[in-house]
């Protein structure tokens, strides 16, 4: 007993040892880079992957030539199925990347070519410009409908547990939902 | 867990109040341990981002999930070993016992189903873990195994409803019912977001699914407490789950950020992620509810007085969601969307009413008749 408990705790104090190790959070990685002028301002956006698939996150880093001190801006991305530009939210600096505009492990949801659209208000006033013709390729990985299938186990397990109960009390049960027997 | 017949009578009262009542409030306090990781987790994404593994938000919803499942696993262990051992089986603990895999384990049908869905929620976590490992760490609450894990959660805590209800001659067991019912309706709707993969035009599906699901509940809660009073303290103890993590989530998320030396992200909107998806008038709508149920006091089935109640609630829980939502975020308001939802919560609202009454007179079944506590 004592031998086991020795164990859990050296199994335990271990888990803890090595939790630092696999709780750092990655550095963000450029491997490919792309140039875009918006308005007066040049920028460069990184990709921590490439090419780029659906569904799949990564990190983007958006690097004005002369950095992001003293400018701001909005990014906005057309959708490949629809057209529709989307709304355009702040860009906002990179959470792991602090000297930089980013977005952190995000995934791009369809395949198509998609548009970013930037706009930059700075000492240089303001300018808008565009990413065109961003390949995103086919999701890997099974179909979504067979995730989808699986992930509803639990909701037909379910659904069987109620339909068994709800026949196995169905007589005991009056007219006003109460149980007769008590 | 009080498998035997006590002694003395005055012993053996003080020793059957207690029965059943720590592994009923261990797998409710794993429920509530998940709950925590989760809204903290959603506020996470939502306010500092990195993701791995290894976060406490994580550690939370898995360890509430283990909880549950390894208290689970002991009672049925404990009734096995008793039906083998030719004791009697008290059906107060967890309710009458099934057989499972011919008749090897004797699993008390609360504690089965809490057992059912930790032990999937583990499944799902790994098939959570090999989707990260090909999609990456975007933060999609809405994925396949997200969806399915939500899913586990939200059989484990059915299965914690049960295990109050089975003793519901306590009083621990009937709060247990209404503080359980409050904790799966806080879960619930953040499953529904598995919804939104459902498009349809000017209709805000997960408000209609958040509307059947808090009127199914509530009605639960009216049809199992058997007089006035059930919905509304069903709806008063997701206020209460409601107000505590309103506080809690950004709380967490900002202090787990400064103990791992993460910065807040730019533009933040402060808003409590997963708080702001309850519904928040649902204790006034409950309130309708059961002055709707007092029509059964004029000779009208309780039961069927329940469907046009939950009708009214589906409409009123429909209606509020969106305009709830645009408060909130301080967006603008579609009414067509508003008069759309509530309209669709109404028709939902219908079904949720009759099935959540009966879901509650199912619970009341689960506990023994009086005088009749042990069944093998």
């Amino acid at each position: 007993m004592r031998k086991t408990l020795l164990a859990l705790a050296a199994a335990i104090g271990l888990l803890f040892a090595t939790t630092p190790a696999a709780n750092a959070y990655e550095p963000v990685n450029i491997v490919h880079t792309e140039r875009v002028q918006v308005g007066p301002y040049g920028m460069t956006v990184g990709f921590s992957t490439w090419p780029l698939r659906a569904m799949q996150s990564l990190d983007f880093t958006f690097i004005p030539d002369d950095g992001i001190a003293g400018k701001s801006g909005t990014l906005a991305f057309v959708n490949p199925e629809t057209g529709r530009l989307g709304r355009p939210q702040p860009l906002a600096k990179h959470p792991r990347k602090l000297e930089v505009w980013g977005l952190d492990i995000r995934a791009l949801q369809i395949e198509g070519s998609w548009t970013f659209r930037f706009e930059i208000d700075g000492p240089a006033g303001k300018g808008a410009g565009e990413l065109r013709d961003l390949a995103v390729l086919e999701q890997p990985g099974p179909p979504m409908a067979v995730s989808w299938s699986i992930s509803l186990i639990p909701l037909i397990v379910l659904a069987v547990l109620i339909t068994i109960a709800w026949r196995r009390t169905k007589a005991r049960l009056r007219g006003n939902g109460l149980p007769a027997t008590v | 867990m009080d498998l035997t017949a006590g002694g003395a009578r005055v012993a053996s009262v003080a020793r059957s109040e207690r029965t059943g009542l720590i592994p009923a409030g261990t797998v409710l306090a794993g429920s509530v341990i998940s709950l925590v990781g989760l809204t903290w987790d959603i506020q996470w994404h939502g306010d500092v981002g990195p993701d791995t593994f290894f976060t406490m938000p994580h550690l939370f919803l898995y360890s509430g999930s283990a909880i549950s499942g390894l208290a689970s696993l002991v009672v049925v262990l404990m009734t096995t070993a008793a039906r083998r051992a030719g004791l009697p089986i008290d059906a107060r603990v967890g309710g009458r016992a099934i057989n499972v895999f011919g008749k090897v384990f004797a699993a008390p049908a609360g504690y089965l189903v809490t057992g059912t869905g930790a032990a999937m929620f583990l499944l799902y976590g790994l098939w959570d873990q090999w989707w990260h490992g090909l999609y990456g760490f975007d933060a999609v609450i809405d994925s396949p195994p997200h969806i399915g894990l939500l899913l586990s959660i939200t059989l484990s805590i059915i299965g914690t409803v049960m295990v109050f209800a089975a003793a519901r001659e306590h009083r621990w067991g009937s709060v247990g019912v209404v503080g359980s019912l409050g904790v799966l309706i806080a879960f619930s709707t953040v499953t529904v977001l598995g919804l939104e993969q459902i498009d349809v035009d000017g209709l805000d599906v997960v408000s209609v699914g958040i509307a059947l699901l808090s009127v199914l509940l509530v009605s639960a809660g009216g049809g199992f407490w058997g007089r006035p009073g059930g919905a509304i303290r069903v709806a008063a103890a997701l206020a209460v789950i409601q107000a505590i993590t309103w506080w809690f989530s950004p709380w967490a998320a900002e202090a787990y950020a400064s103990a791992v030396g993460l910065p807040m992200r730019d533009y933040i909107d402060g808003v409590p992620a997963m708080p702001s998806m309850m519904p928040m008038a649902l204790l006034p709508i409950a309130a309708v509810l059961e002055v709707v149920y007092l029509l059964s006091r004029r000779g009208w089935s309780a039961g069927r007085v329940s469907v046009p109640a939950g009708g009214i609630g589906g409409l009123l829980v429909g209606a509020s969601m969106p305009i709830q939502n645009s408060i909130v975020y301080e967006s603008s308001l579609d009414w067509s969307i508003v008069v759309m939802t509530a309209g669709a919560g109404a028709v939902f609202g219908l079904l949720g009413g009759f099935a959540g009454w009966r879901f509650g007179g199912m619970l009341r079944l689960l506990a023994p008749a009086k005088g009749d506590n042990a069944h093998a």
